[in-house]
């Protein structure tokens, strides 16, 4: 077989489970919520949503902006939002932004603040149950721990030592003693397998991972705290070719996550992404 | 050539090497990227301990690497000329019981590891007959802290006539044992060199070897389940995810346990029609002929329809701090469906440690206990034997919060229904 013909019969068996969990999310959860951060993964995700529901996604798809996402994002966001006829929510803590939060005072906070206590309020307000992420076990040490169905409890946080059981695809049913439950339809699949699918399926991309005068951004978070990349790929061929020899882990621009040891693990287990 | 994909799962007691032996794999193949090597090894020089080098690279979080002990989970990839392994590692310690099921489900293969410094201990046996009990059929022994023993081939073979039995009784008798040290690397990837006495395969060719990625069972009957029912420009589509067999289009199915039968007109994937759909499809169908059906259906082709049952014998684990007793009503969920049962009877309970029946018609089995099981559905219910359908012999039961126990099949007492 053709390495092409590999890789697209490697995309349709992540496809077909990540669409499977979703309708399962869909079936089981009476209020879900899927969140986008317009980033490769999260776009892959609402697409996987539209699939699965054969065109149109049924429920709320949420944007936390924290005020310092970078200006192509919310380009990018309003865009598509309208094209793909998005029910688009936004999440936003003003009352923080007032008060003058930044990473530069201190990032955990800002991050608690923004990203988790903004996502937080709307779940409240709107009573979500569910909610569907885009992250992916590969990105990070402590993501690699998660599940599949992940409860998170009246305080909207997570219990990482006492996960509770999942076996085979009999998922985590919900329950009152859950504030909600994060579904994560791509746990299982890598970087790579991402922008190939990108490229398979002729998904819209937000420019800010092509590159600019030498620079491209591999992982997009807020303005003040991604760091870009040194990269010449300026199409999604060539960020897949330059992921196929990448030797540096994709989040390595991302302050939150070398800012100290365990510190994505305590925004975590407090209710972040 | 297309790599296999194998679903790995590593068990055995507490402080036998586990992690380590996960780390040398995911170092040796050069599955960590050297980035992450140095974070983990700044992270060790600051504890002090060289030894855990490697099974820091699985142990992420704060209480893991503080207290060397592998909380949860994790999926970690490696790869051979072969085969791309997803190793499972498995929390060793009794609390984790739950957590280890949650990784052993999904495993293809496993592998046990022994101490030769300690020799076999109580969850070396319990985590062999857990995983023979999830019906997992590939099973390696990897004797591991060789090097602990000065690689010395009496206690190699003192541990290996001990285990032989032990596999024996669990129908695992041709499991290859394989000496190993995780910490030096000895015979892991590379043969020994430090044992000349040893005569086999180095672990990771013994994997290559012996352990076969699962084919998907197009050739078993068919077998889906509703998973949900949509209304798309007004046409009700029916959501299915096909287990085993191919669906066909025009083909007539039926639905079990309602009993309804219809033809199957369209299937859709994903917006395209296709006219067949195959083991893991999740499918919209549009049917002819019938009135109206749930999730938790099962489908399946007249000639060789799914079974409805009056009662069955399972196997169950009891993951959590419960009692079960005759009488008990259980909420179990198999495929998309979920159902009462009663418990008519208890019928055995097994000693997990000792592999031996520790009682026959006990009164009841409580958190941790393994046991057998004559259920009976209180409603109408389609369960199949895990040993032909996997996916539908396999349940959880739901308890207030959460699954609290998990079974297998043995036995089915179909109704006769037309």
């Amino acid at each position: 077989m053709s390495k092409n013909g590999a890789d697209s019969r490697l995309l349709e068996e992540l496809e077909k489970k990540s669409i499977a969990i979703i309708r399962e999310a869909n079936a089981q959860f009476k209020n879900p919520a899927v969140l986008w951060s317009t980033g490769k993964d999260s776009t892959a995700t609402i697409w996987l949503c539209k699939k699965a529901f054969f065109g149109r996604i049924p429920f709320p798809v949420i944007h936390i902006d924290t005020g310092s996402k970078f200006r192509e994002i919310y380009n990018f966001r309003d865009q598509l939002a309208k094209e793909w006829n998005l029910n688009l929510m936004i999440a936003k803590n003003s009352e923080a932004i007032r008060r003058g939060i930044s990473p530069e005072k201190d990032r955990f906070e800002c991050c608690t603040e923004l990203k988790t206590k903004a996502l937080k309020s709307l779940l409240e307000k709107e009573k979500f149950d569910a909610l569907i992420l885009a992250i992916r076990r590969d990105e990070h040490g402590i993501r690699a721990k998660e599940r599949y169905y992940s409860p998170r409890d009246d305080n909207f946080q997570w219990n990482y030592k006492d996960q509770p059981a999942e076996m085979w695809d009999l998922y985590v049913k919900p329950s009152e003693d859950f504030s909600h439950m994060r579904i994560h339809p791509i746990l299982h699949w890598t970087e790579l397998n991402v922008w190939q699918y990108v490229k398979q399926e002729r998904l819209p991309v937000n420019p800010l991972y092509f590159a600019k005068s030498g620079k491209r951004y591999r992982s997009l978070g807020c303005e003040p705290c991604t760091v870009p990349i040194s990269s010449n790929a300026s199409t999604v061929d060539e960020i897949v070719q330059e992921l196929e020899k990448s030797k540096s882990p994709e989040r390595a621009g991302r302050a939150q996550d070398k800012e100290k040891a365990y510190m994505m693990q305590k925004l975590r287990s407090l209710g972040y992404m | 050539m297309r790599l296999g994909k194998i679903n790995l799962v590593i068990i055995g007691h507490k402080d036998h090497g586990k992690s380590t032996l996960v780390g040398r794999l995911l170092h040796d193949s050069k599955a960590v990227l050297a980035q992450k090597m140095r974070e983990v090894e700044a992270e060790v020089k600051k504890t002090g301990d060289e030894g855990f080098r490697f099974a820091f690279l699985l142990d992420t979080l704060e209480e893991e690497r503080k207290g060397a002990l592998t909380i949860d989970i994790m999926h970690t990839p490696f790869k051979t000329k072969k085969n791309l392994y997803t190793i499972i590692d498995c929390p060793g310690h009794r609390e984790f019981i739950k957590k280890m099921f949650t990784g052993a489900s999904q495993a293809d293969a496993a592998v046990l590891v022994v101490s030769a410094e300690e020799g076999i201990r109580d969850q070396t046996k319990q985590h062999a007959f857990l995983i023979r009990t999830l019906g997992i059929q590939q099973f390696i022994v990897a004797l591991n802290k060789i090097d602990a023993v000065e690689y010395d081939e009496t206690r190699f073979v003192e541990i290996r006539d001990q285990l032989v039995p032990i596999l024996k009784s669990l129908e695992y008798e041709n499991s290859p044992i394989v000496p190993v040290s995780a910490l030096t690397g000895e015979n892991v990837f590379q043969k020994q060199k430090r044992m000349q006495w040893y005569k086999g395969l180095s672990l990771v060719e013994t994997l290559d070897a012996v352990v076969k990625p699962s084919a998907p069972p197009v050739d078993k009957p068919l077998r889906g389940c509703v998973q949900d029912i949509y209304e798309i420009n007004g046409e009700r589509i029916i959501i299915c995810k096909i287990l085993t067999g191919i669906l066909t289009e025009g083909k007539i199915i039926r639905f079990d346990p309602l009993g309804e039968k219809g033809r199957v007109r369209k299937i859709q994937v994903f917006g395209k029609g296709i006219d067949r759909a195959g083991p893991g499809d999740s499918v919209g169908l549009s049917v002819d002929g019938i009135r109206g059906v749930e999730r938790g259906e099962v489908i399946s082709y007249p000639r060789r329809r799914a079974s409805v049952v009056e009662s069955f014998v399972a196997e169950i684990i009891l993951l959590s701090d419960i009692t079960m007793e005759k009488g008990d009503v259980l909420a179990i969920r198999c495929g998309t469906a979920e159902k009462k049962c009663e418990v008519r009877r208890i019928l055995e309970k097994i000693d997990a440690i000792n592999l031996t029946v520790d009682a026959k018609f006990p009164d009841s089995l409580k958190g941790g206990d393994v046991g057998k099981l004559l259920l009976s559905p209180i409603e109408q219910m389609s369960i199949e034997r895990f040993s032909e359908f996997p996916e539908l012999g396999r349940f959880v039961v739901e308890g207030k919060k959460g699954t609290v126990a998990a079974g297998i099949v043995l036995e089915i007492q179909p109704i006769d229904k037309n």
